[in-house]
């Protein structure tokens, strides 16, 4: 159903109802539940098929976010847009999106079959036409084998799939999915990701997607979405959010183990500006910042740590503590002066002991500055 | 030894009995004046025995009444009350009061609503201007008794289906709804489904508990009017403490209601081996 | 919906954002009435279920010729105290409310002991023939006591002790029912704990008593409610078990009324709602565990 425009006729720029740019669109949403506020004021714009996830930790308003996408649950105030139509009002089975729940909600006491072919059904198509979709998508599935039997006869990846598949069915504008692979094992997260990904690039459908594992979101996602306490941090590619975290929390949320903070604070000292830093880390490149004087955090991943020879001048010395192997790599965590804490990640073959005396460096270019509030401060030269 | 003491009580006064039943229902004559043995008379003269089959009828189209009024009413209140928010328990403690009262006191009060001159029943009539009925008549007493049993247990199988829809998964209708499912849709193939196990015992329980109606139709209707209300135990009564003094037969109506017991209990106990209930 | 569901607001003129906002209203209007309309039939259904108690109130405080005024008077004012006057000093009220509480009392004090005891046995223990007498259990449940008058009042009789409490309290004692719920209840609880019990050199009867009993305390209540209210509405066995007037209980005597007395309504409106005052206040008091006995049959499934 395309509406029209309205009855003065409209301008030229008003674009036809239902043919927005983008697949769903979120406008100054909140939610409270009584005094809990679950989300703050989001805005979003979502792009026609691409994979975006939302990441953050539990309770950040993520699964909020998605329950109000779906229609599960109404936002107190903003709107919410899916194909350029207002959803706001609409019921959750007349949004024209499909979701697949943690608990992936099969219907016990459906086969595969009717499990699958249960939203047509209800949408009162022709059997032949629910047949065909059924089995399309169960052979995309790879579930045809599984058609007569019952959920509870499956396995949990099997099961996972049959509630893909009764998202598929439907060829929604948008799938919604609410943390899907945490309920599988280890090893089986790590197939269904990439089962879901090629699906995605199949299909092509917009994809949200909810999670609180940040690996899973750096691997599968087109962009990321971090949350955190009812507001989105930052919105970026992967390597945006990974490389040029927006603030304090996304630098430490995304990464494993976590950017390294050191605190420090930038002053002038005869005339010139320093960034004094623990144990004399020195950035010079923070002399550099068009700032006034005050406290600065200054943060480094683990692999912009680099371990040199006590003549480096730009060397610090620090006491090796703890040495985690994790396959080729190893890390270190290793005080350096006054009680700082930081974490380098070395090739395990070459690695030094614990109790060793090492001297380190910053990489350049690896130090990301965040002001007192905790949001980055683009280095000079840098697009922001 | 733990067990011992429930057990002993068990065998006593529950298996023996049963057995005894059998024993007797091959008996002829009355307790106090002795019997003698009539072998398996006493089941071959049922059939022609108006006074039994009388009472079997009239018991079964009770529970043909009485069962599908109680369940279909339970569950549409079920329905209703879990989606209620406040006020919920004020509801249910009233819904479920009429469970609490003894048959012979609800009978009495049946008493009143259907008198002919001040019962609340005629007054409602005359207030919509109609003519007071006799409710107690032969052909509608039955009627009435199954009304009043509906009365009775409305709430508590409305109460227990509550229990049992507040149960159902909350996701599955998220997911339902997101199909596209309407409410009539979402009720017709979810929630009925998810819930077969459970109306299927309350079927069979509910039909067990009719059977053995006898206090509200003793005070009600004292088995009347003639014999319309007069109901298996009833006439069980009757005939040992009666001036009938037909022991055997007696035994052998006993016997023959502890047989449709026992089968509803293993149709039951089949049934819900069933799979797929939707657990 | 007119033409304009759907319309992006950000770009539509205000005439058709208003119309928006008219659908948005619309639908939680739609909301608003369908909790209203399940008040209206909880209403209804309530009405129709409690109405009849008022009435019988109404009439236990009327005199003989009020109950049959018509139009009925709504409010008892004045209130005729006369039948209840009848009630507790011209029949055997009393004596009958007395024995149906000692009744119901020891059977219920008795049985929570035993059923409970047989319920851990059932649960926890090793017994042979175990599933035998579980399942002999299970399929006899349902039969009543109405269904075996015949030879229980045979064997009452036999043993000489028609007339008496005790005919009145053993019978009752046969039923299963509470076995199974305790059962189900101690079945909930974990091994280990009687484990460390045993591996405390305690022996199998103080692992009962210290350690099942005091976890099984709400169920106990449960089972308690649920006997006590059973017995207090047992009609069958005490009519034939008993025929002396000072042992008839409560259902029993109020039977009686009806069929001796004539037909005196004040009188029985009055015996009506006597009845139901201890069972009433019971239930207000302990709504949580009556209910739960609907809850513990469903969970039964």
């Amino acid at each position: 159903m395309s509406a029209t425009r309205g009855p003065d006729g409209g301008s030229d720029a008003t674009p036809e109802a239902g043919s927005s740019r983008f697949a769903i669109e979120i406008l100054g949403v909140q939610k409270h539940y009584g005094k809990v506020l679950a989300l703050r004021g989001v805005d979003l714009d979502i792009e026609p098929g691409e994979f975006i996830v939302l990441l953050g930790p539990s309770g950040c308003g993520k699964s909020t976010l998605l329950k109000i996408i779906a229609g599960l649950e109404d936002p107190t105030d903003g709107e919410v847009y899916i194909g350029g139509r207002l959803a706001n009002y609409l019921r959750p089975g007349d949004r024209d999106v499909a979701m697949v729940f943690q608990n992936y909600a099969l219907y016990p006491h459906m086969t595969v079959r009717d499990n699958l072919g249960f939203p047509l059904k209800m949408r009162h198509r022709a059997k032949d036409d629910v047949k065909r979709q059924v089995e399309a998508a169960a052979s995309l599935l790879q579930l045809t084998t599984e058609l007569d039997k019952y959920p509870d006869e499956l396995s949990g990846g099997q099961r996972q799939r049959v509630a893909l598949g009764r998202a598929i069915v439907r060829e929604p504008l948008a799938f919604l999915m609410d943390e899907p692979l945490s309920n599988l094992d280890a090893l089986l997260r790590v197939q269904m990701r990439s089962e879901l990904l090629r699906l995605h690039k199949r299909v092509g459908r917009t994809t949200i997607y909810v999670t609180h594992d940040q690996v899973e979101a750096m691997t599968m996602a087109d962009r990321v979405v971090v949350m955190r306490d009812g507001l989105i941090q930052q919105v970026g590619r992967p390597g945006e959010v990974y490389r040029r975290p927006a603030n304090r929390f996304v630098a430490t949320f995304v990464g494993s183990p976590p950017m390294n903070m050191l605190e420090g604070a930038l002053r002038t000292v005869d005339g010139s500006r320093r960034f004094e830093g623990p144990a004399g880390l020195d950035f010079p490149e923070a002399a550099r910042l068009d700032l006034p004087d005050g406290e600065l955090t200054v943060g480094i991943r683990p692999e912009g740590l680099t371990v040199v020879g006590p003549s480096d001048p730009a060397g610090v010395a620090a006491q090796v503590e703890l040495v985690e192997t994790v396959g080729a790599d190893a890390y270190l965590t290793a005080t350096v002066g006054a009680g700082a804490t930081v974490t380098i990640r070395v090739e395990a073959e070459t690695s030094p002991g614990e109790g060793e005396q090492i001297h380190i460096r910053v990489a350049p270019g690896a130090a990301r500055l965040f002001d007192a509030a905790g949001d980055r401060l683009p280095l000079p030269g840098e697009r922001g | 030894m733990f067990l011992g003491p429930m057990f002993g009580f068990f065998v006593v006064f529950l298996v023996i009995p049963v057995v005894g039943t059998l024993w007797w229902s091959t008996r002829l004559g009355g307790i106090a004046t002795g019997t003698t043995s009539a072998g398996l008379n006493n089941f071959l003269r049922l059939p022609g025995l108006v006074g039994a089959t009388v009472a079997i009828q009239n018991t079964l189209v009770f529970a043909l009444l009485s069962v599908p009024l109680i369940l279909v009413g339970a569950l549409g209140i079920a329905l209703v009350l879990a989606r209620v928010g406040r006020g919920a328990s004020g509801y249910r403690f009233l819904v479920y009061f009429p469970v609490l009262v003894p048959g012979v006191v609800a009978a009495l009060i049946w008493l009143f609503l259907t008198n002919v001159d001040f019962g609340l029943f005629n007054e409602v009539l005359r207030l919509f201007g109609a003519k007071p009925v006799t409710w107690l008549g032969s052909g509608s007493a039955l009627v009435v008794l199954a009304l009043l049993d509906v009365w009775r247990n409305v709430g508590y199988w409305a109460i227990f289906f509550v229990a049992a829809i507040i149960g159902l998964p909350q996701e599955l209708y998220q997911a339902a709804g997101l199909d596209g499912a309407s409410g009539p849709a979402r009720f017709r193939y979810l929630t009925l489904p998810l819930l077969r196990r459970i109306l299927l015992f309350a079927v069979v329980v509910s039909t067990i508990w009719g059977l053995q109606v006898f206090d509200t139709a003793l005070v009600l209707t004292n088995g009347g009017p003639g014999t319309s209300t007069t109901t298996i135990i009833y006439r069980v009564w009757q005939y040992v403490f009666g001036s009938n003094d037909k022991v055997g037969v007696a035994a052998a109506i006993s016997l023959v209601l502890i047989v449709a017991i026992l089968s509803l209990t293993v149709v039951q106990m089949r049934l819900l081996r069933a799979r797929r209930g939707g657990d | 919906m007119s033409q304009l569901v759907g319309t992006d607001l950000r770009r539509a003129s205000a005439g058709d954002q208003r119309i928006v906002a008219g659908h948005v209203r619309a639908e939680h209007r739609r909301r608003r009435l369908a909790g209203a309309g399940r008040h209206l039939i909880l209403g209804l259904v309530t009405f129709v279920l409690v109405a009849p108690f008022y009435y019988v109130v109404l009439a236990s405080l009327k005199n003989g010729t009020e109950i049959f005024s018509y139009p009925p008077k709504l409010l008892p004012i004045p209130p005729y105290l006369g039948n209840y006057h009848k009630l507790l000093f011209e029949t055997g009220f009393p004596r009958w409310m007395f024995n149906t509480l000692l009744v119901a009392g020891s059977v219920t004090a008795i049985k929570v002991v035993i059923d409970s005891m047989a319920g851990y046995a059932l649960a926890k223990l090793d017994l042979t023939g175990k599933r035998a007498i579980f399942l002999a259990m299970l399929i006899l449940l349902m039969v009543p006591l109405g269904a075996l008058i015949v030879p229980l009042w045979a064997m009452a009789s036999a043993l000489g002790i028609t007339n008496t409490y005790l005919a009145l309290i053993l019978p009752p004692l046969a039923n299963p029912l509470g076995v199974f719920l305790m059962r189900q209840f101690i079945l909930g609880l974990p091994n280990d704990l009687e484990n460390a019990g045993r591996l405390d050199g305690l022996s199998e009867f103080a692992i009962y008593r210290k350690i099942v009993l005091p976890l099984i305390k709400p169920g106990l209540v449960v089972l308690a409610v649920i006997i006590f209210t059973d017995q207090f509405m047992s009609f069958i066995w005490p009519l034939i078990a008993t025929s002396s007037d000072n042992l008839q209980v409560l259902t029993v005597g109020v039977a009686a009324l009806r069929s001796h007395g004539g037909a005196d309504y004040g009188l029985w409106s009055a015996a009506a709602v006597m009845s139901l005052v201890p069972i009433g206040l019971f239930f207000f008091a302990l709504q949580r565990q009556f209910l739960a006995r609907s809850l513990a049959g469903a969970l039964k499934q």
